[in-house]
């Protein structure tokens, strides 16, 4: 049909600038949780699980949607699928933001106690599940299947930029519908462990789902942030307005996803009113608890819901990165929203809140960089490449 | 398994061969101008007297009472609400296939939507009279609607019940224009083919003098752009709702966060199947093997194979959140479910609805018509118990053992069962002799050199 | 048909590119007043007739929000204004539940409608007497063929050089449309008889029908089994009784559990001596008792008691009761007065429970001691 794509004329390195910003901000960051970990280890604590579980949003999320591509057979988003290869590689770093809290799990969750244990049936009920040994032993399966499902997608990704050839994306393919049963399993998992165990007298089945509402939203706003900012400074070839289209109806039906999945957990619980399930959402709606509450209706669904409404917002790239950022920001409220009031009755914000969020940010530009200079920022060896590239709806 | 090298750099295309607008005029319109042939009788007389056995037991429920039916307490909720899920259920697929496809661009939906949108009518007419006969007293609807009554009552907008009624009569009424604004130009293209007066006077009655004029069409692509944007969230809705009938109470087994989107995974899923199922016929007898392939076929499986795990995933969390809620009644609920009475439908569900479809995963069983026809089939069963088991077993043992009881459906309970596939395989029937079962104009934009080459 | 009307000349194309181009040329040639037929949408032809984007999206935005608000207005005027009703103990604003309703209409309201709109406001339709109905060229855009029609109302029309510049774009077939000279005669139809006839009709058949369903469908019972049980039923006829009552009364002397009958009838003395006030004077007894006092005895006595009723004059004049007789009578004889009656006074024994009666005497009390305070009370 056209010209094989090539990489010529894309620029490859990443600003010295923006680079000196990513290991400013990781110092910063390293240096502000280490002093928090020595002033405050208990509130540290549940920094860091807010930051784990945002970090695997976006890491474990940009690994779903390679898996999501392949599976689809979609060609829109093949011309971007580098960059969450990129982004997926933090996946390989998970060990180094969980890794603090292995010390300090006693801060964070109520059910390690030896005393709490013996006062309390029901955490005695639930101790098969809940103890630390099979804790520590399920992050370790699932950091080693995330790791793993990464490597093989990036390792066949790569290799077809010199082989060209057609069958490594049917071995995606194939990888992919593994994936995706694992990454199901294992994101409630880590929905369960990180932010529902912490209040463990608390269930809700759709838990897991929340959290993958959210992380998928986190993971497509952090590649659309990127994919723009490469897009605008010339690191990517020219993309067509359709293939944007896409990424904003992607944020936007997953912005009434979220929404839908929120509002059914609160309906069920209120109309219900059973006591042991009502206490979760009571903790949210007193002690300044509640206008957290309602910012976070207004930033994680009003705010984008009315930005990406048009579709001509949905193509507007100024827009679209604002609202990409902003809904990271709206995912991190979120899970503070979902951890922090394990961590104290009255509302409380705290310099240490930002260590992480500093810390991740600083990472991702740092691992960003490095990855530009080793490899292509487009799958040119990919045969639906072309059709991306010229997708339309 | 061979790693064949597929063609990631075409898009297959949506029609086979590449008819010509006309021939495809001629291969659509084909049935509406025959008349039926001997095997469409026999069909339509044997889902005509399934349907007569259910007009006989409706009428029979109207002249006698509830009290023919296998319900009473604990267990007042039997057939009626299982058939009533399980039809809104069959009704998702169609609304999917036209709205959600449409807006994921998924060309392969234009050969199966009109079928599907149709189906969903259906269905949702066949789910529209269960909850009327459940009330015991057909002919006093209207107490369903918030008008003001003589005792200046209003109808209860906190009530399940009540959104029900909302959910349903808007997704009838949304689907229905949907499906006739699609008809619009197709009724359009058959007034200017018919040589037969009578049908020319209907068809230029209800395309409503259409000219397929760009300043309309222009129009109408965004109105069915803006349908479909609002009939996705609203498909999404109706099975949501419905799960909030059981989900909204402290019953144990219905209490449950999941069940929203668990719910709608299922009725896709078994929508997709009956789909699949009826399809795998019209395709057979009308010549639409181009037209609606074997690709598209295979595209449904996919779908009914992600669809069905998304239901096992929700049966594993209600498992697993059942023990580690550590709620005594909700885990004597599970494990009842899995090995109490019912312990039968719970497992022909879960073999039927998690297990079977697994099959899917070799391309030589999602591509092979028998195969698939009949996992299909076991799709619809283990969803019909799905049902079942969610609100048999759940009523049947209270919080009170003094309480408990055991359900059998009775005749009548079965025959309008039955008599609600005659009614829905007999609309079927008459939809496919007298409208398109194909969109015409959407198939024409999408075969070969059906759009400019550069636009 | 001596004096034909033309309408438009048509051309048709075979291709989508070939109509596409034509569309452009004739756009550029300056002409406004033309159309496109193709028998589905072809991409790009609202850029190549220079179309402006559909404003329809306005429209279900409106429709939606309208149906957000009325129905949010509506559900929030019936619960808290119209008919408060506590529903499972929660708020009469419950909002949550609003939100499945809410949604439902906003839904049906922004489809419904924008499509109504489109029908009617955009396309003005039903119109099935269009010039170009029934025509060759209307049946062959209809199937396969591409076709432009330029109208005779464009302000540069022109038969002859329009019908060139057809062909010189490519356009075959190319023709002129006539009007149908009866859908020109715009003559006054609404005295027709026929018409006024079909709205007659319809009047009386909507009246009718509607009057019948409201006033006698509505109140058809089809079958009655429920309410017509072969039962005894309470104050109806029945024949099962040679009395013909449906009631029965008990058997005489049957004492109803803790109604022991009066054991004083007709004997005040013995009522004073024996009779004791079971009730203590306290502020929940003498509340009671001033309520019971101001329904059933203030009306005669007066609301002080008095004797100064608002019936005084119609009936021999009821007795105050802060006379020394009636406050030196023990708490029996008033009991007994209430009971059994006195002169005119009938017995109120079945409007005033027994604890009622003895509130009422604490409350009676109360006010002749008002009536009569001493010095002491004051302190």
């Amino acid at each position: 049909m056209s010209t094989p794509v090539s990489l010529e004329g894309l620029k490859k390195e990443l600003p010295a600038k923006l680079r000196q910003v990513g290991w400013g901000l990781l110092v910063v960051g390293i240096a502000a949780i280490a002093l928090g970990y020595v002033i405050d280890p208990r509130r540290m604590a549940f920094d860091n699980a807010i930051g784990y579980l945002f970090f695997t949003s976006v890491a474990v999320g940009s690994v779903f949607l390679i898996a999501l591509e392949y599976i689809a057979g979609a060609v829109w988003s093949t011309p971007m699928r580098r960059v969450n290869e990129f982004l997926g590689s933090l996946v390989l770093l998970l060990p180094l933001i969980a890794l603090p809290l292995f010390f300090h799990l006693h801060d964070l969750f109520h059910w390690t106690h030896e005393e709490a244990l013996a006062a309390d049936k029901v955490l005695v009920a639930k101790s098969p599940y809940l103890n630390v040994s099979f804790f520590l032993i399920r992050f370790a399966v699932m950091y080693l299947l995330w790791s793993l499902f990464y490597v093989l997608f990036t390792r066949n990704s790569t290799k077809q930029d010199t082989t060209k050839d057609p069958r490594l994306t049917t071995i995606n393919v194939r990888l992919a519908a593994f994936f995706l049963p694992v990454f199901a399993i294992s994101l409630t998992l880590t929905a369960v462990d990180w932010a529902m165990s912490l209040e463990p007298h608390w269930a809700s089945t759709i838990f897991g789902v929340y959290y993958f509402a959210g992380t998928v939203l986190a993971s497509i706003s952090a590649a659309t942030v990127v994919i723009i900012y490469f897009h605008e400074n010339g690191y990517l070839p020219k993309l067509q307005r359709d293939s944007f289209y896409s990424l904003g109806a992607l944020l936007f039906a997953f912005i009434n996803f979220w929404a839908y999945i929120a509002f059914s957990q609160f309906l069920l619980i209120w109309y219900a009113n059973l006591p042991d399930e009502t206490i979760w959402f009571i903790t949210r709606w007193k002690n300044g608890w509640e206008v957290v509450s309602i910012l976070l209706i207004i930033v994680h669904f009003v705010v984008p819901y009315v930005a990406l409404l048009t579709q001509d917002s949905k193509m507007d790239l100024k827009r679209l990165k604002l609202v990409a950022i902003w809904i990271l920001i709206a995912h991190l409220l979120d899970l503070y929203w979902l951890v922090m009031p394990s961590y104290s009755e009255k509302v409380s914000l705290s310099w240490t809140d930002l260590a992480f969020p500093v810390f991740i940010v600083g990472l991702a530009i740092v691992v960003m960089a490095y990855k530009m200079k080793r490899n292509n920022v487009i799958a040119i060896g990919d045969p639906k490449l072309e059709r991306g590239l010229s997708f339309r709806l | 398994m061979s790693t064949a090298a597929l063609d990631y750099t075409r898009e297959l295309p949506v029609v086979e061969g590449s008819p010509t607008a006309a021939e495809v005029d001629a291969t659509i319109a084909a049935p509406l101008d025959q008349f039926p042939s001997r095997m469409w009788w026999i069909i339509f007389s044997i889902a005509l007297s399934f349907f007569s056995i259910g007009v006989f037991c409706i009428g029979m429920t109207l002249y006698k009472g509830l009290g023919l039916w296998g319900v009473n307490q604990p267990v007042s909720w039997g057939f009626d609400i299982v058939n009533f899920v399980f039809w809104v259920g069959i009704g998702h697929a169609g609304t999917l296939i036209s709205a959600i496809l449409f807006l994921l661009r998924q060309r392969w939906r234009t050969g199966i939507a009109r079928f599907a949108e149709a189906m969903t009518i259906f269905a949702v007419m066949c789910a529209g009279l269960f909850p009327l006969l459940h009330t015991g007293r057909e002919w006093l609807p209207m107490y369903l609607s918030p008008y003001p009554n003589q005792h200046g009552l209003w109808v209860n907008f906190t009530s399940p019940l009540l959104w029900d009624v909302f959910a349903v009569s808007t997704y009838f009424t949304v689907s229905l224009v949907f499906w006739y604004v699609g008809l619009i130009p197709d009724l359009a293209t058959l007034r200017d083919r018919t040589t037969n007066k009578i049908k020319k006077v209907i068809y230029s009655l209800f395309s409503l003098g259409w000219r397929h004029s760009n300043r309309h069409w222009q129009h109408y692509e965004r109105a069915y752009l803006i349908l479909a944007g609002f009939a996705t969230p609203l498909v999404l809705s109706v099975h949501t709702i419905v799960s909030f009938d059981f989900a909204v109470s402290v019953i144990p087994g219905w209490h449950t966060t999941i069940f929203p989107p668990y719910f709608v995974a299922g009725a896709v899923f078994s929508g997709f199947a009956m789909v699949q199922n009826v399809l795998i016929f019209v395709r057979q007898a009308f010549n639409l093997k181009h037209i609606i392939t074997l690709d598209h076929l295979e595209k449904m499986n996919k779908v009914m194979i992600l669809t069905g795990s998304m239901v096992g995933y929700a049966y594993a969390m209600e498992m697993f959140i059942a023990w580690y809620g550590g709620n005594q009644f909700e885990r004597f609920v599970f494990l009842n479910r899995a090995l109490g009475p019912y312990a039968w439908a719970y497992w022909t569900m879960v073999s039927c609805n998690v297990i079977f479809p697994q099959l899917f995963w070799f391309k030589k069983i999602r591509r092979s018509i028998p195969a698939m026809f009949i996992i299909g089939i076991t799709v619809n069963i283990g969803m019909w118990f799905e049902r079942f088991v969610i609100i048999v077993t759940s009523l049947s043992r209270d919080f009170l053992p003094s309480s408990w009881g055991h359900y059998t459906p009775t005749f009548y309970d079965v025959g309008i069962l039955l008599g609600s596939f005659g009614l829905f395989f007999t609309l079927i029937l008459i939809f496919v002799r007298v409208l398109p079962v194909v969109s015409i104009s959407e198939l024409k934009a999408v075969i070969e050199g059906g759009q400019p080459s550069k636009h | 048909m001596n004096e034909k009307h033309l309408f438009a000349v048509t051309a048709l194309f075979d291709t989508p590119d070939e109509i596409i181009h034509a569309a452009h040329e004739t756009t550029s040639a300056g002409y406004t007043r033309f159309d496109i037929n193709t028998p589905y949408p072809v991409h790009g032809m609202d850029k190549a007739m220079g179309l402006k984007q559909s404003r329809l999206g306005v429209f279900a935005l409106v429709f939606g929000l309208l149906g957000a608000t009325s129905s949010v207005l509506f559900m929030t005027w019936v619960t808290l204004i119209d008919y408060p009703l506590v529903i499972g103990g929660k708020p009469f604003w419950s909002w949550p539940a609003f939100v499945p309703v809410a949604f439902e209409i906003t839904v049906l309201l922004a489809s419904v409608l924008s499509v109504v709109t489109m029908i009617v406001l955009y396309f003005k339709f039903p119109n099935n007497s269009h010039p170009l109905h029934d025509t060759p060229y209307m049946k062959k855009v209809s199937s396969n063929k591409f076709g432009i029609c330029i109208q005779a109302d464009d302000p540069t029309f022109n038969q002859k050089a329009v019908e060139e510049f057809l062909a010189k774009v490519g356009g075959k077939e190319i023709g002129p449309v006539f009007f149908d000279l009866e859908d020109l005669d715009h003559g006054q139809h609404i005295f027709d008889p026929k018409f006024i006839g079909v709205l007659a009709l319809t009047a009386i058949l909507v009246s009718g029908g509607t009057y019948f369903t409201f006033n006698k469908l509505l109140y058809m019972e089809p079958f009655s089994w429920m309410s017509a049980q072969a039962k005894l039923k309470a104050q109806r006829p029945s024949d099962l009784f040679t009395d013909g009552i449906g009631m029965r009364r008990p058997v005489e002397g049957t004492v109803a559990r803790g109604f022991l009958p009066y054991p004083f009838k007709g004997k005040p003395d013995e009522a004073a001596k024996n009779l004791v006030n079971p009730l203590l004077p306290t502020k929940e007894v003498i509340d009671r008792g001033k309520t019971k006092f101001l329904t059933y005895c203030s009306p005669c006595h007066g609301n002080f008691a008095r004797g100064d009723s608002r019936l005084a004059g119609q009936f021999p004049n009821p007795p105050t009761l802060h006379s020394d007789k009636v406050r030196n009578w023990p708490d029996g004889s008033i009991y007994h007065v209430i009971t059994e009656g006195q002169n005119v006074m009938p017995s109120y024994a079945s409007q005033i429970s027994r604890d009622d009666r003895w509130a009422i005497i604490q409350y009676i009390r109360v006010l002749q001691r008002a009536h009569n305070a001493k010095e002491s009370d004051l302190k």
